[in-house]
């Protein structure tokens, strides 16, 4: 197929040639790397059989023996003679096979790595989108990159933000207060996103609890030394999502 | 099994790929004067990270207009990051007041202390650029937020006018050269040409996040199912159809750009305008070459010879 304006001629070529092995190839094997991410946009209706327990196939059953005979006595002679055995019987009774399948899977397991973290130690993966506690950045240069337009206070919808600003000398805004109340904050993000200078961003910690509520409203200075901290790693997040259009 | 490899490897990925990114974002911003003294220098590397294609295209422009350059560029990748950054569309059109205001504040010489801000008043202050075009770019972002999809060819096409075209024609009158009809008249297309390419070129991206950036128009008459490329991407019904015809309509536009100047010769004055016809064209070929699959990894890939076409392209004065 080609941008050749007249479709008929160029149009349909494109079905003869066949694509590409290996890129199929890789784009499956990249779908089963992603898998524990994206199962669900691969999920589809799969058509199961009706469950059956294939028991009457597997034991022989009385059909075999037409009519049961009897002794002098009137006792019946080897009654279970074509009948399932008793360990047959215990397999199905006692779930046997799951038992044993199960100890199987038990066994498998002993022998891999654990799949627990040592917590405090050892952390699990954070998404870069995620939203944990706030920091006020700077520019590489030392500079807050806060303007003080407050639209981050503007869409708060727990009204966690304060503000106060005053003009400077050169006729630009400073902020001279900004706190944040953590305790009322919902971790929206609709701040991060508001912010027209990416100043404000809630950074991926998530420990920071504290023994009194007071230490849980934060003041500007707490949030600027929170972003120095982080500031490499904000970098990085924000970064490793960017699209354009 | 499975479980026990996802681990290891999230395990062993992880502090790798963030040391990584911490190594990329040192040296981009290995000079420490990035900030409100030096905005041009936010802005260059807004540009470098954010739209590496405009950032190529800057090596050609004079000098003394590079500041220019980076400015516009960055103001325009901003603002089209604005849609993608946000998670509601009241956000977003706050960060268009923003952005309004700002560009008031700077015809009124008190520009706001965003770096971007400031690097436009600098170039304000140096050459004549029209209040209205920044002002168009703007609202037609804003516009978007609420249409996201469009309908009719046309809409997308007046859209790409309004943003793509238009920064062409800012472009211009940064290199006073807004005077000639023909090199506007060839910018509109040229911008088209870009919006077409940029959509098409996200389409994976886009497809994932449920949103179908071929115009309905085109898709019905293919007989696309939106859910089926959602889900199946590549392997969707029609989708290479709808894919060819949206990109043969960008590839017209460029033609017909091309096809403005005589002999197809730019003049050199323009030509660091009309250099980023250069990686659309190319794009445009690959993906003829990739049969018209957009999900491909040969064209999702950065084109290593980019940095050479354009320079071939540039003593050349052709794109």
């Amino acid at each position: 197929m080609s941008f050749a304006r007249p479709r008929v001629f160029a149009g349909l070529q494109h079905r003869l040639v066949l694509a590409p092995r290996s890129s199929v190839t890789r784009s499956q094997l990249l779908a089963y790397r992603l898998l524990s991410t994206s199962s669900n946009r691969h999920a589809q209706h799969v058509q199961k059989p009706e469950l059956t327990s294939d028991l009457t196939n597997r034991t022989p059953h009385r059909h075999g023996v037409s009519t049961p005979q009897y002794d002098p006595q009137g006792n019946e002679i080897d009654p279970y003679k074509g009948g399932p055995s008793a360990i047959d019987k215990a397999v199905h009774i006692f779930f046997f096979t799951e038992i044993i399948r199960g100890m199987w899977i038990v066994l498998e397991n002993f022998f891999r790595p654990p799949y627990t973290i040592m917590y405090p130690f050892e952390k699990g993966p954070l998404s870069p989108r995620f939203r944990g506690e706030h920091a006020l950045r700077r520019y590489p240069s030392g500079e807050e990159r806060c303007i003080a337009c407050k639209l981050c206070e503007a869409i708060c919808p727990a009204q966690a933000i304060t503000i106060e600003s005053e003009a400077r000398v050169d006729g630009s805004r400073k902020t001279t207060r900004y706190d944040i109340d953590m305790t009322k904050c919902i971790y929206c993000g609709f701040c991060q996103e508001a912010c027209p200078v990416d100043a404000i961003v809630e950074t991926q910690n998530q420990e920071f609890s504290t023994e009194t509520r007071e230490e849980l409203l934060y003041n500007k200075e707490k949030l600027l030394a929170n972003g120095d901290r982080a500031e490499a790693e904000i970098a990085a997040n924000l970064y490793s999502e960017h699209v354009y259009r | 099994m499975h479980f026990g490899l996802a681990k290891n490897s999230l395990r062993s990925l992880f502090p790798r790929r963030s040391v990584q990114y911490i190594r990329a974002r040192r040296l981009a911003t290995a000079d420490s004067a990035v900030g409100l003294q030096n905005p041009g220098a936010y802005c260059k590397d807004l540009v470098r990270k954010h739209d590496y294609e405009g950032f190529l295209v800057s090596q050609f422009w004079p000098r003394e207009l590079q500041g220019g350059y980076y400015a516009l560029r960055a103001f325009y990748v901003e603002l089209a990051m604005v849609q993608d950054n946000v998670t509601n569309p009241t956000i977003a059109k706050m960060r268009m007041q923003f952005w309004r205001d700002a560009v008031k504040d700077i015809t009124n010489d008190r520009p706001p202390r965003h770096p971007i801000a400031l690097a436009l008043h600098e170039a304000s202050q140096k050459s004549n650029l029209p209040v209205y075009h920044l002002k168009r770019i703007i609202d037609a972002r804003d516009a978007e937020l609420h249409t996201p999809v469009h309908l009719t060819t046309e809409s997308l096409i007046s859209h790409a006018e309004s943003t793509s075209s238009t920064f062409f024609y800012l472009l211009l009158s940064l290199l006073s050269l807004s005077n000639s009809s023909t090199l506007s008249h060839a910018a509109s297309h040229l911008g088209v040409a870009q919006t077409i390419s940029t959509l098409l070129r996200a389409l994976p991206y886009h497809a994932q996040q449920g949103r179908m950036v071929i115009p309905a128009e085109i898709t019905a008459k293919h007989g696309v199912k939106q859910e089926e490329v959602f889900r199946k991407g590549p392997g969707a019904e029609g989708i290479e159809d709808a894919v060819f015809e949206f990109a043969t309509l960008g590839n017209d536009h460029l033609l017909t750009a091309r096809s403005i100047f005589e002999e197809k010769k730019v003049p050199m004055s323009a030509m660091p305008v009309f250099l980023a016809g250069i990686p659309i064209s190319r794009w445009f070929e690959r993906l003829e070459r990739a049969k018209f699959d957009a999900f491909s990894s040969e064209v999702v890939q950065r084109d290593w010879r980019l940095a050479w076409r354009m320079w071939r392209g540039y003593y050349n004065a052709r794109f």
